[in-house]
């Protein structure tokens, strides 16, 4: 039982992870419909910036109160970063093919995923690298089982506030109310003076900021970085993104939290080989019941 | 069909940019080539061995018998896959094999890759040094798969030999070093490829020929960021030691990190593929310190005697570090190779391959070795170091010979 | 390949110099011009006997591969995401059907057919529950599939040989003496008759790729993509014709891992068919111009060229030149691939987002959205 317990633990907070890295992609999905290869080697480049500014801020000697307020200025920095590179990639690249045929932004969007892994490989150099591990070890529950330390304890707090935040702000802001709109019907909402590419690049923002802080909590959970770490975070989450319902907020978070509770039983029980297998194996499955996905909605007919 | 001169170029020029790359033999000229993972993941320890085998040619003074020397250094993986590939790998081997100047094929890296182009430099009888396959089946007949080696030498004839000794001694004996050590129950870990899962396999077999308890026998994916579901599982089983058949590449380091997280306070065994800084790097020094134990087959840079040491001092001069493990083997299997042609004096692959297959007492930096009738190493040391303070520490040199005694 | 040459073209031969005559020829005929040229390349290039024609074999095995993706993604417009998959079926299929460790081992031309229906009887079970899925929940299906594909062929060492793969696949015509030659010897030392295999084979395909294009089939596939409802209510049962294009596709791409399995006397391993190569090939398809023939051809030779002939000799001219003696990265060609790769993406998308080579049809509705 207690196996089972930590099994789940471990499961959540990966899939609290995912999930992070999920609701870029839907967002950005739901707005303007293209699936967005590069937010995983978005997400490397926030971590190249996270362990360059922990080298440099030498924040491997602080402790205490400073590690964690430290943290959160990784989390501000790396968010800012990732959310303006990826404003800016979508004002150079996306934005001149709103009318193109629906392949051509996923062709540039893979196409920009290869020159950010071009510059991860520069600026890590081809080898993995070590994330220094600035949270302690130590275990926070009592007693013998279950494993719980303060990293794990990093990716939930962190998770759960910007995910209510998110929420929040899609639900009961301006721009919330903008995104929903443009998302319906670009043409409608731009008629009824909303800003649209303002809007696309918002939506672009907040993703990317997402991206940022999951790139710290990524480092920070992991301990590894890799210039070619982008490829495999974007295909789990991208699948935990369209498991969940691509587009829809709460799916991404639902998704990614199945997807991480698929891996850590399935290497639990089956076989850590057959994890890679398994979860794409329920993919399949939930979409052949539910085309839809779990809290997607109908997606609208071309007639 | 639309008609556009463009697409017509396109496919003349797909049909024509071919020109380059053809000349005639140059009679003063000998192309040595070396065939390893030069981008992505494996970057590190193939830029240790092209130093060991720069350093070889220019210790010849770029000359061997009458010719001149010209290396080429060939990359068997490609920017997509990150990785080695079998389609570079061929390509490779193709074009040494078509280059009627090139005397010599240094590599490979990859125990997989050597079964893609073994088959094709053994049609021109071309000599293949690896300086660091260890993949039994790719010479000893009886302890790879099925049909091993026979499949890699379609004419019947040799052509491949190596410097560096095989899993046979290394996983075995790590078992061996294990009892003795008093571990009872081992977790093996493996990384699914050709190298790790060999090793691991044999390693397994001997810890139960030793009545060692494998708790648990399992493959990861090399591509998977983290263990942490599989270490809450290696956790239960509470094994005295854990041994990852598989290299830094297929993260080992990372295995290190989870185990750690996880707080399991077994031993952590690895063997040559992760001997390198960059896999304590990866692991975090404070995550091997004392407990992390990785098997070499030879002796590791520092503890080389002679012309190894003397080896070690000038790339130490040249580079202003260490050697990684693997840079001896590098500029050994050249040696070999330089070897061979300068005896032979002339341009003809069978006779240099015959000549380096009968090697016996070479002098080199390794100590004093020569080829079996497989083209394996005679050499049957094996050497255990640990890390301690971030650096591998050499701890003791166990010797096939006594196993070898033992059923 | 008969293609009747458009009214303008004829015009124009008829009022136009020798020069421009030859010059409409070319380029009304320009599949012809191709093969010739192609066919007499290995003539006139030696190269083509040594390295290179390995390389140019693959370009030719991954030709057809995306031949048989563009009538998924091209005619169809079901986006694909994992051909790799099906490529890789085909591969194993075949190496189980002709490697010694098997007691098969059929002929070449027995083995190749069997595997490409098989593949495309994968493609079949695969699509039939999957169709009613839309645009892009099809796509990552496509994707799932191809990674479960590679897992098990990884794990299933019995059958696949795990990561080692099956190893030796014969060349074709192993044991048959021609003029006193064993032809599998010949395929085995020279790849020229690899080369002309698959440039056959290539041609092949293109034929029946045209003939359908302009069947009723070919027909249907382009009706359901561009309005699914509208061919329902003339009568064409969507499901079916998707699953035809399912089927065709993965039968195509089986054939053509066929050819990469003989062609490099091993299936490789499983890491040989992941989610990269497919995207590799559907960028080739999309940047050359989705539904040309002619496109998909050429995005093939420059993005898969780029990869496979052109980095590699790159890198080798810089270090024979010695332009880069301290080995840095950012001195390398290989450095840079990835960058200039992904810039040559995001530009043809900028400035031809319908391809290079457009079919007719999508340039004709392209004018037409713009007008």
């Amino acid at each position: 039982m207690t196996f089972f317990l930590q099994q789940c633990l471990i499961g959540l907070t990966n899939g609290a992870l995912v999930a992070m890295v999920a609701l870029g992609y839907t967002m950005v999905y739901g707005i303007i419909r293209l699936i967005n290869f590069a937010h995983g080697d978005l997400i490397m480049l926030g971590a190249c910036l996270a362990l360059t500014l922990v080298s440099a801020l030498g924040m491997a000697g602080w402790t205490g109160a400073a590690t964690w307020l430290g943290v959160a200025l990784l989390v501000l920095l790396c968010g800012l970063f990732c959310g303006g590179l990826n404003v800016a990639v979508d004002r150079i690249v996306y934005r001149p093919l709103r009318t193109a045929p629906k392949l051509a932004p996923l062709v540039s969007a893979i196409g920009v995923s290869f020159i950010f892994m071009n510059v991860g490989l520069f600026w890590l150099g081809p080898a993995d690298r070590s994330f220094p591990e600035l949270l302690p070890a130590r275990n926070l529950l009592a007693g013998e089982g279950l494993q719980f330390t303060a990293k794990d304890l990093l990716v939930i707090v962190v998770v759960v506030p910007l995910m209510i935040a998110l929420s929040v702000l899609v639900k009961s802001t301006r721009l919330g109310k903008a995104m929903r709109a443009v998302s319906q019907d670009p043409t409608a909402a731009a008629l009824v003076g909303i800003d649209v590419d303002r809007v696309i690049a918002a939506t672009f923002f907040v993703g990317g900021f997402l991206g940022g802080a999951a790139s710290v909590i990524y480092g920070l959970y992991i301990n590894t970085i890799g210039f070619q770490m982008g490829f495999q975070n974007g295909l789990y989450a991208f699948t935990a993104a369209v498991l969940g319902g691509i587009g829809s907020i709460p799916g991404a978070v639902v998704g990614g939290v199945v997807i991480g509770l698929v891996r850590a039983l399935s290497s639990a029980y089956v076989g850590e080989r057959w994890t890679g297998a398994i979860v794409f194996a329920i993919l399949i499955v939930i979409l052949v019941f539910r085309p839809e996905g779990l809290l997607g909605r109908g997606t609208k007919e071309k007639v | 069909m639309p008609m556009k001169a463009r697409t017509w170029a396109a496919w003349l020029v797909v049909g024509m940019a071919v020109a380059a790359g053809c000349r005639p033999a140059d009679p003063t000229l000998v192309k040595i080539v070396s065939s390893l993972p030069r981008t992505g993941s494996a970057k590190q320890q193939s830029d240790t061995i092209v130093r060991g085998i720069r350093m070889a040619i220019e210790e010849a003074g770029g000359r061997v018998g009458p010719f001149r020397i010209e290396y080429l250094d060939l990359d068997d993986s490609t920017a997509a896959a990150g990785q080695w590939t079998s389609e570079a790998e061929a390509a490779n081997a193709r074009r040494a094999l078509q280059d009627p100047d090139v005397m010599a094929y240094i590599g490979t890296f990859n125990s997989g890759a050597a079964k893609v182009s073994m088959p094709i430099l053994n049609l021109g009888d071309l000599l293949m040094v690896s300086p660091a396959n260890t993949a039994v089946g790719l010479t000893k007949p009886g302890l790879g798969a099925p049909g091993e080696p026979e499949v890699y030498r379609p004419t019947g004839r040799f052509n491949y030999v190596r410097v560096v000794p095989a899993d046979d001694l290394q996983g075995p004996l790590s078992a061996d070093w294990a009892k003795q050590r008093g571990v009872k129950k081992v977790y093996i870990l493996d990384d699914n490829e050709v190298y790790g899962k060999g090793i691991a396999d044999l390693f397994d077999e001997r810890c139960r020929e030793l009545g060692i308890e494998v708790v648990g026998h399992d493959s990861i994916d090399a591509k998977a960021q983290e263990f942490k579901s599989l270490m809450a599982s290696v956790k239960a089983a509470h094994p005295d030691l854990v041994y990852f058949g598989g290299t830094t590449q297929t993260k080992g380091g990372q295995l290190a990190k989870d185990m750690a997280s996880a707080g399991i306070g077994a031993l952590f065994m690895v063997p040559d593929g992760c001997r390198e800084q960059v896999f304590i790097d990866s692991a975090g020094a404070a995550n091997l310190e004392g407990r992390c134990f990785v098997t070499f087959g030879g002796l590791p840079p520092e503890k080389l005697t002679g012309k190894g040491q003397a080896f070690v001092e000038r790339y130490q001069k040249k580079f202003g570090e260490l050697p990684e493990a693997y840079a001896v083997y590098g500029y050994e299997a050249t040696c070999v190779a330089l070897q061979a042609i300068r005896e032979v004096g002339a341009k003809d692959r069978r006779a240099i391959t015959d000549r380096a297959l009968a090697i016996r007492g070479f002098d080199g930096a390794l100590g004093r070795w020569g080829f079996d009738a497989n083209g394996d190493t005679t050499m049957r040391t094996l050497t255990v170091s640990v890390v301690k303070g971030g650096k591998f520490e050499f701890e003791e040199i166990l010797d096939a010979a006594e196993e070898a005694a033992a059923p | 390949m008969t293609t009747s040459p458009s009214p303008d073209v004829l015009t124009d031969a008829t009022t136009a110099s020798p020069r421009d005559r030859l010059l409409a020829f070319v380029r009304e005929r320009w599949d012809l011009v191709a093969l010739v040229a192609l066919a007499v390349a290995p003539l006139v290039v030696p190269a083509l006997g040594g390295a290179l024609g390995g390389q140019v074999t693959t370009l030719f095995v991954y030709c057809i591969l995306a031949l048989g993706l563009n009538v998924m993604v091209g005619y169809t417009g079901l986006v694909h995401l994992g051909i790799a998959a099906f490529f890789g079926i085909g591969a194993y299929l075949f190496a189980i059907l002709t490697v010694p460790m098997y007691p098969f081992q059929m002929r070449f031309v027995t083995a190749a057919a069997v595997s490409a229906l098989a593949t495309a009887g994968i493609g079949l079970a695969l699509g039939a529950p999957t169709l009613r899925l839309r645009g892009d929940y099809l796509a990552i299906v496509t994707l799932g599939f191809g990674e479960v594909v590679k897992v098990t062929l990884r794990n299933l060492e019995q059958i696949t040989g795990g990561m080692k793969g099956l190893n030796p696949v014969p060349p074709p015509g192993a044991g048959l003496k021609i003029g006193g030659t064993d032809l599998g010897l010949a395929f085995a030392i020279d790849p020229r008759w690899f080369y002309y295999l698959a440039l056959l084979t290539l041609a092949g395909v293109v034929v029946a790729m045209r003939r359908l294009e302009n069947s009723r089939l070919g027909r249907a596939w382009v009706a359901v993509r561009e309005d699914e409802l509208a061919a329902e209510a003339m009568g064409v049962s969507a499901t079916r014709v998707k699953l035809s294009a399912f089927a065709m596709s993965s039968a195509v791409a089986g054939l053509a891992g066929c050819l990469y399995a003989a062609s490099l006397s091993t299936t490789a391993d499983p890491n040989a068919y992941d989610f990269n190569r497919s995207i590799m090939v559907l960028c080739a398809v999309i940047l050359g111009g989705l539904g040309s023939i002619p496109g998909t051809l050429l995005g093939v030779a420059l993005l898969v060229g780029f990869d496979t002939v052109l980095a590699p000799w790159a890198d080798s001219a810089i270090q024979q030149w010695n332009i880069n003696p301290s080995g840095s990265s950012l001195l390398s060609f290989s450095g840079w691939r990835l960058a200039i790769f992904g810039l040559a993406l995001i530009l043809v998308m900028r400035y031809r987002p319908e391809g290079l080579v457009p079919s007719r049809r999508m340039a004709a509705e392209l004018h037409e959205a713009h007008a």
